[in-house]
């Protein structure tokens, strides 16, 4: 079956899109594609690629706007997912673009730094005889080592599209975790801190990044493991913070959201300032501020229930 | 058919219009739906952030009720769904777990054993497009609607597993049901930004603004989602996100069973759509 | 020189600034390249060539030298190594699994599996500071898998005699990968990222500094350093498709050593891995067969009974290559021609633990070939895997060359510890170990020599590269890339492959000398300054035909069979006139091929049963 991709080029400010034809054989991926189009039909046709495996996470593009490990993407499910003979390549989003296909990688590596990614051994183990963990403590962080760096998870990160100047990339959360949850890691707010001051409670929860990670990693699990242990140290609440206690000191209250008292249990006294947004609300029936949120019947079943969870180990 | 109910929050409060649509609506299809009694809010992925066995106790809790009706579950709200199906998974795939889970929820007389399924009534319906032949009395033609999915209908795809994540097209499917013609656009699986408001609000205005103004661009006369979170964020502050990206395009966002009861022959009024803040007038009666 | 780069500098910045300002995300900044290098003002002290395993390890490892500059140069970005690819796990006689385990085991071992052709003084060094690397792997946070005991876990691989492998899970190789780079970023190592390395050039006989080229920019620039480590990796895809290795497998730093007069030592010991996927040659872990999984022919027959009955599929790799292709070409496998295959199962082994064990082989196995190895067998194919031949490192302690200032490690090395056959799980920790010793030499080195400057050199060497670039990417007719290398790969794995006979050899020479000539009338295909992918193919290519050239006159002269070597018109393993080390050094524009002694310690050479 003949197909056409339509590939978003770049070279020195000036950008295109060319389309290549080229026919579909059986067992090719979008990274064999592109070799195929590099060695017979446009040998400027640039991109980095190395393992062909899938570990080496140098080849992720996007396909129709997601991103994809392309070596291990197969064209003829891509043609059947979105019912196309045409499909549009570009780079990852969320990068700088160095020439068509190729990005920067050198600002995330940067960004990686600030939450100190490398273990931080406590004081009982030593090099000459390395660490001890059981084997249910190596569980808990093992998923997270397995990250290649691909970059996939950047891409169509609804926060770091947005903006990215004050948030982290989803994989360096998920590194973060790694440290956090390792148990041989000695110091947990190394790690987690600046993973607080730098974005952690800004991430939108689209779940795009767990949609996307080739590996089956989840940075947005991650991104919420890393906010429960916040509670766990009881570092300095935020509005991210007071906004998730808001919710379960309700579901204790009355079972269920108190939708009026959640601006100024989140905001605190700022929320003074949104009586324009409120009286907008009001006006129409939304907002319904002198309406007592009822109590479930069954409240102190709940009740029971958070303390006995509060309780386990 | 019938279902256990789980409403979620905002449709007890500020989005309460969509519990309107959704009995009026499931009632003229011959939907039975009954309230699962004394559910919880399901976390809705904030209380998930301060404690993960608090959060699945919660919803174990949830799940057990409405096992104990013998009913599956429907949800109208993508992050309940989201939050309900996570822990069933958790709970479905770690014995473990679920033996810690059920010791606490024993203390309250409950027991959690996996037999009852959580789906959405979008779900439902384009399952069961029968459920919809002859009904639809008043066909939307020639109404172009944005169908907005809600990222948390969608993903991750391991637990939302119900169509593929990337090409969805159930609402589509329902749109065109309805007579009306479904308006492809570029923000249509991406996020309105409604979890984030508290801790990036410029960034949640600026895409709430790109959603509508995307959907307008591309020919749209209204928005409709299977998220009551979502219709909230695109309705309230919608004129927030015009300010955002210096847009003008205003467009009504409608619940999904809202679209639904207009096809079915219902006035806006009884679907409750004169509380939305944006562009109600513009919905056709 | 520093006007040209000022010049250059300020061009390629005032366009960056231009890119910027006009066309938003599609702009390039230059920050891949330390300031220093980049203006011409940088001396390195130690300058590692290779981002791998070996590379970073040797530069944490110069880096404690306080004041010493040292930097990682890298074609790609850091993580994107070959490393990353090994599965299997990684050796050291730590025993934690078997108590009876011990670096002297380790060593026979491995002097056995190379088929006698290992230095023995070097392999009892190795193996002694094996264990060592594998506690420091886990103090620095790699993540292996735990016994219940709290301490790493550690399995048996092919060809040893007690469990002396530790593994993550079946990607053991990206677990060191990463922590090593984790381990860099802590410690803020230098890293010169996407720049191909050209040339390297001497002064007085001493190593000066080398040419690359920034490939963001398309600068060809003069990098001088006191000292080298080159940490480049194999050069497998000499063989192209029928390979395991990744692209970037090109023996960059090895042709570059030889064309410098430095020899390279046992060429013709190309490791063909038995179980590459047929499809495509990726590789499918060593610890497959570690956990149990058989090798079927065509009759659903466990051949491996005839080959090594004790050991059966846990046999060494060439044994089990050999064995595979033996089936093959006397028919007993699938498949037609270069996709024939035999089959490994693991269906015995239950979902359970394939899932916990062998969760990338399952993947590999469904993506590449469509098969669930839960419920069927998957086609198998032997691929060139390993170069055990490599730069000629004359002293195993500080992995010198024979030329001052030049140190090598890693799998583009020939110490020689692997001799004629690797083990499973002693590359991973060869690295390492080697990378080490490495960094430390050369730091020292770096410390009590003065800097051999050769500006002149440098910038000729510069010019002669800018005249290549411009001629090669200026041609618009001639053989393509593509087209010549698919030619050396085919001869390659037809005459140079598993099994070797004398005119197959000659073909493959004379092969490879007419592909040299095409490749001086190569069309590149694309002239951009930036980020010239072609061009990097178009170097590398021209790297992996100096070397098939080596290896074939190594497998010429060799008139033996040892280990992966096959002659099948000299099967035995002679001794007597080959308990010698090949080294072949460039001679003008010929070959020279000289011997040197095996170091024989405590194991007298005996012959090979598993």
């Amino acid at each position: 079956m003949p197909i056409t991709l339509k590939i978003q080029r770049s070279l020195e400010g000036k950008q295109w899109t060319q389309d290549y034809s080229l026919e579909l054989e059986k067992g090719m991926t979008v990274l064999s594609a592109l070799i195929k189009i590099k060695e017979t039909l446009d040998p400027t046709l640039s991109f980095t690629a190395s393992c062909r495996s899938g570990i080496c996470g140098a080849c992720a593009v996007r396909v129709n706007g997601n991103a994809v490990l392309a070596c291990e993407t197969p064209l003829g499910d891509l043609v059947k997912r979105y019912q196309s003979e045409t499909l549009t390549i570009a780079p990852l989003a969320n990068f700088v673009v160095l020439r068509d296909l190729i990005v920067d990688w050198k600002p995330k590596y940067t960004n990686l730094k600030k939450i100190k990614p490398a273990l931080q051994p406590k004081d009982e183990f030593s090099a000459a005889a390395g660490c001890k963990q059981s084997p249910a403590d190596f569980k808990k962080y093992q998923k997270n080592s397995e990250c290649i760096l691909c970059g996939s998870c950047v891409s169509e990160c609804s926060k770091s599209t947005a903006n990215s100047n004050d948030f982290l990339e989803p994989f360096v959360f998920a590194k973060a975790q790694k440290f956090v949850a390792d148990s041989r890691d000695k110091d947990v707010l190394a790690h987690l801190d600046p993973a607080v001051k730098e974005g952690l409670w800004k991430c939108f929860n689209c779940q795009q990044c767990a949609a996307k990670c080739p590996k089956g990693l989840n940075p947005a699990e991650d991104i919420e493991k890393l906010r429960i242990m916040t509670f766990k140290k009881k570092m300095s609440s935020n509005a991210g913070s007071d906004h998730a206690q808001a919710f379960y000191d309700d579901i204790r209250d009355t079972g269920r959201l108190d939708e009026t008292k959640l601006g100024f249990k989140t905001e605190g006294v700022k929320s003074a300032l949104r009586v324009p947004f409120a009286y907008r609300l009001m006006k129409t029936g939304k907002l319904a501020p002198f309406e007592k949120t009822e109590v479930i019947p069954e409240i102190e079943k709940v009740r029971t229930i958070l303390s006995a969870a509060k309780e386990v180990k | 058919m019938k279902y256990a109910l789980f409403p979620g929050c905002v449709l007890r409060g500020a989005a309460s219009e969509a519990f309107l649509a959704t009995v009026k609506v499931t009632e003229a299809l011959g939907i039975d739906l009954v309230e699962i009694p004394s559910w919880t809010c399901c976390g809705a992925s904030h209380l998930q952030d301060v404690d993960d066995l608090t959060a699945l106790a919660v919803n174990a809790r949830n799940l057990a009720i409405a096992e104990s009706m013998g009913l599956p579950i429907m949800t109208v709200c993508n992050t309940c769904t989201l939050q309900l199906r996570r822990a069933k998974e958790s709970l479905d795939t770690d014995p473990a777990l679920k033996a810690k889970i059920n010791a606490i929820l024993a203390k309250s007389g409950y027991e959690y054993k996996g037999t009852a399924e959580v789906t959405h009534l979008l779900w439902v319906l384009a399952s069961n497009p029968q459920l919809l032949e002859g009904k639809v009395v008043k066909p939307l033609t020639g109404l172009k609607a944005a169908g907005f999915y809600g990222c948390h209908l969608l993903r991750p795809p391991t637990i939302m597993n119900y169509e593929d994540s990337l090409n969805p097209q159930s609402l589509e499917k329902i749109i065109r049901l309805l007579g009306a013609e479904p308006v492809n656009f570029d923000f249509k699986l991406k996020c309105c930004g409604f979890h984030a408001f508290w801790t990036a609000e410029k960034d949640v205005m600026k895409v709430t603004g790109q959603t509508v103004d995307s959907a307008a661009k591309a020919g749209a006369e209204v928005v409709v989602t299977p998220c009551p979170l979502c219709q909230l964020q695109l309705d309230m502050y919608q004129p927030e996100g015009r300010t955002a990206i210096q847009t003008s395009a205003e467009l009504p966002i409608l619940h999904l069973p809202q679209l639904i009861g207009l096809a079915l022959g219902m006035s806006k009024d009884d679907l409750g759509v004169k509380r939305h803040i944006s562009a109600a007038d513009k919905v056709r009666s | 020189m520093d006007k040209m780069n000022r010049r250059t500098f300020l061009k390629v910045g005032a366009a960056a600034g231009a890119a910027v300002l006009t066309s938003g995300c599609f702009g390039w900044f230059g920050d891949n390249i330390p300031a220093a290098v980049r203006n011409g003002t940088a001396l390195y002290d130690v300058l590692i060539i290779g981002s791998g395993g070996a590379g970073m390890r040797a530069a944490l490892e110069a880096a404690k030298q306080k004041g010493l500059k040292v930097a990682v140069m890298t074609k790609m970005v850091p993580t994107r190594s070959a490393t990353c690819m090994a599965q299997g796990g990684i050796n050291g006689a730590a025993r934690h699994t078997d108590e009876k385990d011990s670096p002297a085991s380790h060593a026979f071992d491995t002097i056995k599996g190379g088929d006698y052709l290992c230095d023995q003084d070097a392999v009892d060094f190795y193996t002694e500071r094996a264990p060592e690397v594998l506690w420091e792997l886990d103090y620095s946070g790699i993540a292996f898998n735990r016994k219940d005991d709290g301490r790493f876990d550690q399995r048996k691989m092919g060809g040893s005699t007690y469990s002396r492998t530790a593994f993550s899970a079946d990607i053991t190789g990206h677990a060191v990968l990463h922590t090593m780079f984790e381990q860099c970023l802590k410690h803020e190592i230098d890293f010169i990222s996407e720049c191909q390395l050209l040339e390297i050039v001497t002064a007085k006989g001493k190593f000066s500094g080398v040419v690359a080229m920034d490939m963001r920019s398309g600068n060809i620039m003069p990098i001088p350093a006191k000292s080298v480590i080159v940490a480049t990796g194999g050069y497998g895809r000499a063989y192209w498709v029928r390979t395991s290795n990744p692209f970037s497998s090109t023996g960059d730093g090895i042709a570059a050593c030889f064309n410098v007069g430095i020899p390279v030592k046992d060429p013709e010991m190309v490791q063909f891995h038995p179980t590459g996927l047929a499809v495509n040659g990726v590789l499918l872990s060593e610890a497959s067969r570690g956990e149990g999984a058989y090798l079927l022919n065509k009759d659903g027959e466990r051949f491996m009974a005839r080959y090594a009955p004790k050991a059966m599929e846990l046999g060494p790799r060439d044994l089990v290559a050999q064995a595979i292709e033996k089936e093959i070409n006397e028919g007993r496998g699938i498949g037609e021609g270069l996709s024939s295959a035999v089959y490994m199962d693991f269906r015995h082994l239950g979902r359970a633990k394939i899932m916990e064990r062998l969760p990338q082989v399952y993947q590999l196995a469904l993506e590449f070939e469509g098969v669930d190895i839960a419920e069927q067998p998957v086609p198998i194919r032997t691929s060139c895997h390993y170069s055990m031949g490599g730069i000629d490192v004359i002293d195993y302690k500080t992995c010198a060359t024979k030329m001052p200032g030049v140190f090598a490690a890693g799998e583009c090395s020939c110490i020689s510890v692997h001799g004629a056959n690797r083990l499973g799980g002693n590359s991973l920790v060869e690295i390492l170990v080697f990378g080490k010793s490495a960094g430390a030499g050369a730091a020292e080195y770096a410390k009590s020599n003065n800097y051999e400057e050769n500006k002149e050199a440098l910038q000729s060497a510069v010019e002669g590269w800018n005249k290549k670039f411009s001629e090669a990417t200026g041609r618009s007719t001639g053989p393509s890339i593509a087209s010549i290398r698919d030619k050396m790969a085919l001869t390659m794995w037809n005459n140079a492959g598993v099994f070797r006979t004398e005119p197959g050899l000659t073909q493959a020479f004379a092969d490879i000398s007419a592909l040299q000539e095409e490749y001086k009338q190569c069309a590149v295909g694309d002239s951009s300054k930036t980020f010239n992918i072609s061009f990097m193919n178009y170097v590398e290519l021209g790297n992996l035909l100096v070397l098939a050239k080596v290896i074939i006159s190594g497998a010429m002269a060799r008139k033996e069979s040892r280990g992966s070597h096959s002659r099948v018109d000299f099967p035995k393993r002679d001794d007597k006139n080959f308990l010698q080390h090949t080294l072949i050094t460039k001679d003008g524009d010929k070959l020279k091929t000289e011997y040197r002694p095996v170091v024989v310690t405590k194991y007298k050479p005996e012959e090979r049963k598993y």
